[in-house]
């Protein structure tokens, strides 16, 4: 009887169970703030439960709006989830009268939920079906931005803060990014999908890539010099003498060994040669040891995690002066991916299928005189694992294993 | 009046041309347009709060502020915020690509009383400097399509199990980076991360008999035109799309062939699979930061791991093995991949104490990538 009894307990009742253990935590909860709107709980409860996403593709139709808003209907055909990707202003600040608008549009047309950080770079926003075609109108009026980046299209382009607040940057991505989105070669294409699959470009300002431009972009634009790192002899001095910095361990934090101490005249000199750019050394002893001054925008292409023949790190093209300069090179080679690239293939793939000369072809064309990288090879990663039941077997038992040594002995009993 | 003219929509042809947001200078408080390209130090006070240094000698404090899964906030909360940022702060916040908050001032006092109102609210602050910066989902369930796992919730566990290494109250070498993300498009941020979760469907997908023809060819005469894109985009020729001999368009998956990247999902609803053999991949000593031995791809460390909602116990303990293998022997600022890199991946495996098998050989790599590729000119 106790068992019949339970076992009439529903997939619905098991998720909304699962998402109260959610609310609990110290973390804030993600289930608390969907309460606090329209979101359709159900379903996402079920799915939680039967281990199954409840969403299906959904076909929507705003007009005249070809990129930006995805449609989603439940499997059981009762829900209609609908949200509006909007384009976001470079480095993604806010100002509050700018959120405020946010909170109008999303309130008079929306659930009242967001994704406010979305991975895209975006502001998502989930909308009521009914009110979208208002909510176009809304968001380009009342926001002052617009729907778009989904598809086969430019992504929502993503910018770091770059010169607004970081003492590293160099270069302004900030204005990278508007100048680029904004540039008629690029934006003739915001609202079609003519691409074989999306293209994404980012702006890190120096060679930590906060944007993560060397994994993510088709095109990515990271801000690198040419030469040593600068060092104030003076002001090194002085951060060692009060202890600040220990000359040994920058010396020791070059994986190229290009630096050199010496104890003598007190003098740190870099062989600007052999410098990788790693950035241990200025990070530790900044602002004694700064980039140096021959500012440079490195161009990579082609990375991605999901393409065609899976995940890929950028390679190198050209050091630049500018973003201007990157525009005949972007423009020519979209040109080719739109005429090569079979469908669902990134710029990272059309150069598997067809060789880095796809790339330096267009470079020595439309970026003759800049010094061109030597790009490494592909390494050859995959996401997913089609195991047997065996190994799965084998890899429970070592979760199992690692669960008693984390949450005691009880983890066997549920 | 402005509710009146929007009833009736404006040219909707306008719409072919994108708006594009206003300019981001207009979002910027004086302060920092005065200061741009002119930060020249940083302090930090604690792990939330950085002290921004210009050369004029102006200073402007950021508070990072923890985010629930998948930056998820409600206009409710959202209108709190404001609130404080234009009391407390410049009237401006920045969505952090990490999916945090960050609050903007101009003094330490106000970036504390941030602080402690966000605090108040339930919303931790930390995540710089050597600490956990954050750990970031994508929708999945929310809202996905073809989303396998749902990483909201294994991402609110991990926060719930981690959040004193967001905090400072536990230490770590360096910065840690988490990813979760409920499929193999990993669009839960880069895969290039200190530790990333992959949920996968750890088998063959299964085409839906029943509704499978709406990704099909209607015919053995359309199939002559083209390759339709449910076989097209397999990556190891793994699906076969065949004329029949009535006519209609059949198709079927070599299992032994496939590696489940679920591609074919992705262009295709109706396939099926067995949720009691989905699980997650832990890739583990991804960095896409040029700092240390530069930029890399991670190792698949962790093939597949059982998911079960909603304490989600086997990942929650793997990533804490994880993270306290490198705690315990990385040097100061050493991240986990370049942990890895100095004492081997062998031997990294050994201590985790994963078994081996086909799925995790993790052969070592070597990695020459980002700006390091431009060496010859530098």
């Amino acid at each position: 009887m106790g068992t019949e009894t339970a076992q009439t307990i529903s997939d619905l009742e098991r998720g909304m169970k699962m998402l109260e253990y959610l609310e609990k935590g110290p973390w804030p909860s993600y289930v608390t703030e969907l309460k606090k709107t329209k979101y359709p709980l159900e379903p996402y409860a079920e799915g939680l439960a039967r281990k199954y996403t409840p969403w299906l593709s959904g076909s929507f139709r705003v007009r005249y709006v070809f990129s930006g808003i995805l449609a989603r209907r439940s499997r059981d055909g009762k829900f209609v989830e609908i949200h509006f990707r909007t384009y976001a202003p470079a480095g993604r600040f806010y100002s509050t009268s700018y959120l405020r608008k946010v909170v109008e549009v999303a309130k008079r047309y929306g659930i009242g939920l967001m994704e406010f950080g979305g991975n895209t770079g975006a502001l998502v926003l989930n909308m009521i079906a009914e009110k979208a075609d208002e909510a176009v109108d809304a968001i380009r009026t009342i926001m002052g931005s617009d729907v778009g980046g989904s598809g086969d299209t430019f992504r929502e382009f993503y910018a770091c803060p770059g010169p607004a607040l970081c003492e590293f940057a160099l270069y302004d991505t900030l204005h990278a990014m508007d100048y680029i989105r904004s540039h008629p070669a690029f934006y003739r294409y915001l609202n079609t999908q003519m691409f074989p699959y999306k293209i994404k470009f980012k702006f890190s300002g120096c060679p930590m890539d906060c944007a993560t431009a060397n994994s993510r972009a088709d095109f990515a634009l990271i801000g690198t010099w040419v030469g040593a790192p600068e060092i104030d002899q003076g002001l090194f001095r002085k951060m060692v003498e009060e202890g600040k910095i220990n000359p040994k361990e920058i010396v020791n934090s070059c994986p190229s060994k290009a630096i050199t101490w010496n104890e003598e005249k007190k003098e740190l000199n870099i062989d600007g040669s052999k410098c990788l750019k790693a950035m241990n050394c200025i990070r530790k002893a900044f602002p004694a040891i700064r980039p140096g001054k021959n500012r440079k925008i490195a161009l990579l292409v082609g990375a991605h995690v999901q393409g065609h023949f899976g995940p890929k790190l950028a390679r190198a093209v050209a050091l630049l002066d500018s973003v201007e300069e990157v525009v005949p090179f972007a423009t020519e080679l979209i040109n080719k991916y739109m005429d090569l690239a079979p469908r669902r293939h990134r710029i990272g793939d059309m150069i598997i299928r067809r060789g880095f000369k796809v790339i330096s072809e267009v470079a020595d064309k439309t970026l003759p005189n800049k010094p061109k990288g030597t790009p490494s090879s592909h390494l050859r990663i995959s996401i997913g694992t089609n195991l047997t039941d065996d190994e799965r077997k084998m890899y429970e038992n070592w979760a199992k294993q690692v669960m008693s040594e984390y949450f005691g002995g009880g983890s066997g009993s549920r | 009046m402005m509710l009146m003219s929007l009833s009736i929509t404006p040219e909707p042809r306008d719409r072919m041309n994108k708006r594009l947001p206003v300019p981001f200078s207009t979002q910027l408080p004086e302060v920092i347009r005065s200061n741009y390209g002119r930060w020249i130090d940083r302090k930090f006070h604690g792990n939330g709060i950085i002290e921004h240094v210009s050369e004029t000698g102006d200073k402007v404090f950021t508070v990072k502020v923890g985010l629930p899964s998948n930056s998820r906030v409600s206009v409710d909360t959202l209108e709190k915020f404001i609130e404080i940022a234009d009391k407390y702060g410049l009237g401006v916040v920045r969505a952090t690509r990490g999916m945090n908050i960050e609050f903007i001032t101009d003094s330490l006092d106000k970036a504390l009383k941030i602080k402690e109102e966000v605090e108040k609210l339930g919303f931790p602050v930390g995540g710089w400097g050597t600490s956990l910066w954050h750990i970031t989902s994508c929708t999945a369930y929310l809202t996905c399509t073809t989303a396998v796992v749902d990483a909201p919730s294994i991402t609110q566990v991990l926060y719930n199990n981690l959040k004193p290494y967001f905090t400072g109250e536990e230490k770590l070498p360096a910065k840690l980076m988490v990813f979760v993300a409920g499929c193999t498009n990993v669009c839960g941020g880069t895969l290039a991360g200190d530790i990333v979760i992959v949920g996968h469907y750890g088998q063959a997908p299964k085409p839906d008999p029943e509704r499978i023809k709406f990704c099909l060819p209607s015919s053995t005469e359309a199939l002559k035109k083209a390759v339709p894109d449910v076989a097209a985009v397999c990556p190891v020729g793994a699906i076969k799309v065949f004329g029949k001999p009535d006519g209609s368009v059949g198709i079927e998956v070599d299992e032994r062939k496939c590696i489940a990247c679920g591609r074919c999902k992705n262009v295709c609803d109706y396939f099926d699979w067995d949720p009691t053999k989905i699980g997650v991949a832990i890739f583990v000593g991804g960095k896409t930061s040029n700092t240390g031995t530069g930029p890399r791809l991670p190792y698949k460390v962790i093939p597949w791991l059982p998911v079960n909602p909603p304490e989600y116990r086997e990942i929650v303990a793997a990533v804490k093995k994880i993270i306290d293998v490198w705690r315990r022997e990385a040097q100061p600022g050493e991240r986990l991949g370049d942990y890895i890199d100095r004492i081997s991946i062998d031997e990294f495996m050994s201590k985790v104490g994963v078994p081996r098998t086909r799925h995790n050989r993790c052969e070592e790599a070597s990695w020459n990538f980002g700006v390091r590729q431009f060496i010859t000119y530098m």
